[in-house]
């Protein structure tokens, strides 16, 4: 990577200011149609990006560059845990984004960028000129957080998975053939994290596939935080469905909404939160323990959702700042750090915007709006952004985050749907089955929506 | 794609059949008692710092920036075929506005759809419904006449 000082960077900054004003000129209208969109990365917020700025405007030139000929989604991927999906069910193809919309694609991997030239750089060395960068790199885990564990561990033995892939087939397989009367322990991450019902989904998802087929076995979240998104419902579900007993302060908090039953049996399913000594403190993947404040557990299978930062691209090319994640310009996710470039999805900082695959994919579309009308000389409308989510505390037990954002007086992005986010306490039956099956519909509408 | 038409038609079944229910259901729940509560004590935001009694509309690009927020489940530009949700496209405005306020109000049960509503006042609606309008459904002739 070229790197600038200091001293040149300020007068390139100038220049670049220059020809930015030139470029929003009616006069460049032929350059402008011709105008190239480079973007880093192919999952939900690039694919999202890419199709919606060729459907705002048909003219641009829209290159995606991806290091995977074939995406897999993350969204919906515990449930290869589970047996609900096979884990080729989580492909998703570039095919109709390249075919049907006219999108170009580089499967390469970024390495570095020139600013002041507007190119980036490709382990196979290409160079890719653009007038606009999107980066939509995701995540990329900090394994090394926890002593004892590494990349090496994840791949062959304790397997995390956050990142769909083989590490999925792996924890999949031992989960299945785990020992009757096993021990799955499942460490749970730090905020701010991707999907944050997710870890809790996932155990919630074993603990009933348990339930059938190993009956005896134990699940174990252990937990830094002590609350988490979702949790009230969630923990409501574990409670009608894996005879959980809640903690004491959210029974007080919920039972004058619901009735919650105090369980004699003991659950298969158990919490253990950061106050009560669950923050993971070390792997011991030899003789499988992994070691928290609190307790030393032996395990029959571990995963660890380590904690995260954005994708390691967004560092390469200077992206981040002391948080691991991106800054950026609220009204049109426009990079602090690099001119026009923007940084989208979980890698960048969007204040109350949970890191979701449908936070991305609103972020992508305000973006390619903020870029064509740019690009045409043109103020873009004030932003607005959605966020639902549903999630599962059992394959029929659906609840749900729902979310609309805009720029508040304070200039960040919050919430301006009312104080209520979640499904509410006295849902009836039938209103919870039917979020399990609208969660299922989401699956195929959301992919489409991004990569077709 | 990965979803065969069977299972995805099996679905569709299972979850037209459960939406029925539900629609019972809830006629009867606290459900809607308590959300229009709730709904009551925290209007709109958008609505409520409007002072004159004729807002100014909601421009079409900005509608159309809030139309793109609902195409993850209703599909891009509102098009769905076999799914579990409305396609939007070629709704007449009319119809997406009356039910859009539905669903804000509490008059009428939903999973998440009466929280999403909560975010838009009702020049939004109309700006998103127009969009909609706009939009060519995909049965143009079977959704007409009613």
């Amino acid at each position: 990577m070229r790197i600038e000082t200091q001293g040149t960077r300020r007068n390139w900054l100038a220049q670049q200011l220059a020809l930015a004003t030139m470029a929003t000129l009616p006069s460049m209208a032929f350059a402008q149609d011709k105008a190239h969109v480079v973007i880093i990365g192919g999952g939900v917020g690039g694919a999202t990006a890419a199709k919606y700025l060729k459907l705002f405007n048909p003219q641009l030139r829209v290159t995606v560059i991806e290091k995977n000929p074939v995406y897999i989604r993350p969204y919906g991927s515990s449930e290869v845990l589970n047996q609900h999906a096979k884990f080729e069910d989580l492909f998703v193809t570039y095919d109709k984004l390249k075919n049907d919309h006219g999108i170009e694609f580089i499967f390469d991997t970024v390495t570095g960028m020139d600013p002041k030239l507007q190119q980036v750089f490709t382990l196979g060395k290409q160079k890719i000129r653009y007038d606009k960068l999107i980066v939509s790199p995701g995540i990329q885990l900090n394994y090394a957080a926890y002593e004892g564990y590494n990349e090496n561990i994840a791949r062959t033995s304790v397997p995390s998975g956050w990142i769909p892939g083989d590490q999925t087939v792996l924890l999949a397989k031992q989960l299945q053939t785990m020992r009757q009367g096993g021990t799955f322990v499942l460490a749970a991450p730090p905020n701010p994290y991707r999907c944050p019902p997710g870890p809790y989904e996932r155990a919630a998802l074993m603990t009933e596939w348990f339930s059938k087929h190993n009956p005896t076995a134990k699940v174990i979240i252990v937990d830094p935080k002590d609350s988490f998104v979702t949790d009230e419902t969630m923990m409501l579900g574990w409670n009608r469905l894996y005879n959980f007993n809640l903690p004491d302060d959210y029974v007080k908090k919920m039972s004058a909404m619901v009735e919650i039953k105090q369980h004699a049996k003991t659950s298969m399913l158990s919490w253990v939160r950061g106050k009560d000594g669950g923050r993971t403190l070390k792997i011991d993947a030899k003789r499988m323990r992994i070691e928290t404040e609190g307790e030393s557990i032996k395990a029959d299978v571990i995963n660890v959702i380590p904690p995260m930062k954005a994708g390691l691209v967004a560092s390469t090319l200077g992206l981040t700042d002391s948080t691991g994640y991106c800054p950026v310009q609220r009204i049109n996710f426009a990079s602090s750090k690099v001119p026009h470039t923007y940084v989208i999805g979980d890698a960048s900082i969007a204040d109350a915007m949970p890191k979701s695959g449908f936070s991305a994919n609103t972020q992508a579309k305000v973006v390619a709006r903020a870029i064509v009308e740019e690009l045409a000389g043109r103020t873009a409308p004030e932003p607005l952004w959605e966020n639902t989510c549903y999630a599962l505390a059992g394959k029929d037990y659906g609840l749900f985050v729902a979310d609309v954002f805009k720029i508040q007086a304070d200039g960040k992005i919050g919430r301006i749907n009312g104080k209520s986010r979640y499904l509410p306490l006295d849902a009836s039956p039938v209103q919870i089955k039917l979020g399990a099956r609208y969660q299922q519909a989401w699956l195929r509408t959301f992919t489409a929506d991004c990569f077709a | 794609m990965h979803i065969t038409l069977n299972s995805s038609l099996g679905l569709q079944r299972s979850a037209s059949r459960i939406q029925g229910l539900a629609a019972a259901g809830m006629a009867l729940g606290l459900w809607l008692a308590g959300f229009s509560l709730a709904f009551a004590q925290l209007p709109p935001a958008s609505t409520a710092k409007k002072t004159n009694a004729t807002p100014a509309a909601t421009s079409p690009l900005l509608a159309a920036t809030m139309a793109h927020s609902c195409a993850a489940c209703h599909g891009t530009l509102g098009h769905l075929s076999d799914e579990s949700f409305a396609p939007l496209a070629g709704m007449p405005s009319e119809q997406f506005v009356r039910t859009m306020k539905d669903f804000r109000e509490g008059r009428r049960p939903a999973t998440l759809m009466g929280l999403v509503a909560m975010g838009f006042s009702d020049t939004d609606l109309k700006g998103m419904g127009d969009f909609f309008e706009a939009q060519k459904s995909l049965k143009p002739t079977s959704v007409k006449g009613k």
